[in-house]
């Protein structure tokens, strides 16, 4: 049996370790409430933006030509694909989940369209470790992105990716992220993001809400309609002209979307962190109660053997 | 007016206005009440709202939309 000065040690450390994830947990789940609602807070401005957009596409019967090229379909040679992954680990399954999508992604992409280009970008320091690992060219990362995501971070990710479309570097932009559902679930999902859809962007909103939980009852109390009917729409001045008011507008949508994307996946890694450290501590404790069996047990076992010895002596001496 | 005025990160301004000063691309305008319906681009600048109540409210903005809708009612989105 081990020497319960080594078991000592070892307990020692179990417990340190299950004191460390125990302040990791905590940690992330206040962080994961504040990212909530720090997207939360966006949603009276999305709301707003959408329905604009939405009102300006019926207001103009805009020709096809006359749309800004965010929103024009065009053939497509070359992806960009945006993978969005934490910076730090130690997250559970939040990061190999989005690469697992994107290889089973990655795989169909290729036998269905084997003459397309493919180029990469990485957010976050882990998913850019992925791609160098994988082989794969980035064409440009972006980490460092901290706790919580602010409009100023995102602005150049997507300043990126508009002019690279514009420039005509990608026809299509898909983007790769965590979805949260719930405090407890995250899913991997996969988003086009280039060209635009209005139901693309629609959803991404509505998505910002948990399922179930403190922030679910929400929505239900805001129920907001995205698509006006055609009777409300009024004569309305655009100034200075509805191109150029859509072409921003188009613009600053992109930039929602992307902003609202980091969020989510900031949510949903600390929602995965706190689950791993809740599962770390809880093994730790586990640890912790067989060692100390195990330590007592070894403890007596010496103490028992020490008796013996005494008594053999005491009686070998009385002869 | 029914005046909303909303950023990325939170609700500057809700409720009742008497006025509503901006700069747009095509020059500084005041939106009254029952201002005709009007959608445009917001330039660098600041917004200027008059509440009911008289108070003034300043909001410092880099870019953004306005649109007064026909109901007597306006929206900004504005990016700070």
């Amino acid at each position: 049996m081990e020497s319960p000065q080594n078991i000592k040690k070892r307990l020692k450390s179990v417990n340190n370790i299950g004191q460390i994830t125990k302040a990791m947990e905590l940690v992330s789940a206040t962080k994961m409430r504040k990212s909530q609602e720090i997207a939360l807070a966006s949603r009276p401005y999305s709301f707003a933006a959408l329905d604009l957009l939405a009102n300006l596409t019926l207001l103009e019967n805009l020709k096809k030509e006359e749309l800004p090229e965010l929103l024009r379909q065009r053939k497509v040679s070359k992806v960009l694909f945006v993978l969005v992954a934490s910076d730090k680990g130690l997250a559970g399954a939040f990061n190999s989940s989005v690469f697992r999508k994107f290889e089973l992604h990655m795989k169909r992409d290729e036998e269905k369209y084997p003459n397309e280009e493919h180029l990469f970008l990485a957010v976050g320091e882990k998913s850019s470790a992925y791609l160098t690992k994988k082989g794969f060219k980035i064409a440009k990362k972006f980490v460092q992105a901290g706790d919580y995501t602010t409009p100023e971070d995102v602005k150049p990710i997507t300043d990126f990716i508009v002019q690279g479309y514009l420039d005509k570097k990608w026809d299509r932009v898909v983007i790769i992220s965590t979805h949260f559902r719930t405090a407890l679930k995250q899913e991997p999902h996969i988003r086009r993001f280039l060209p635009i859809d209005f139901d693309h962007i629609a959803d991404a909103i509505r998505e910002i809400v948990p399922e179930r939980g403190k922030f679910a009852e929400l929505i239900k109390e805001q129920s907001i309609n995205f698509v006006p009917t055609r009777a409300d729409v009024k004569d309305y001045l655009i100034e200075p002209s509805a191109k150029k008011v859509l072409e921003r507008l188009v613009k600053h949508l992109c930039f929602m979307q992307m902003y609202h994307l980091v969020l989510e996946a900031n949510a949903s890694e600390h929602s995965a962190r706190r689950m791993a450290m809740k599962t770390a501590s809880d093994n730790a404790s586990d640890l912790s109660v067989s060692l100390n069996l195990q330590y007592n047990k070894s403890r007596q076992s010496k103490i028992t053997t020490e008796i013996s010895e005494i008594s053999a002596g005491a009686e070998a001496q009385s002869q | 007016m029914k005046l909303s005025v909303y950023s990325l990160k939170n609700i500057l301004f809700q409720g009742e206005a008497v006025s509503l000063n901006c700069k747009t691309t095509m020059g500084e305008i005041t939106v009254l009440d029952h201002h005709e319906p009007l959608i445009t681009i917001l330039a660098e600048g600041q917004v200027k709202v008059i509440a009911k109540d008289g108070k003034e409210h300043l909001f410092p903005i880099r870019s953004g939309f306005l649109e007064v809708r026909p109901e007597n009612e306006a929206r900004c989105i504005v990016e700070q």
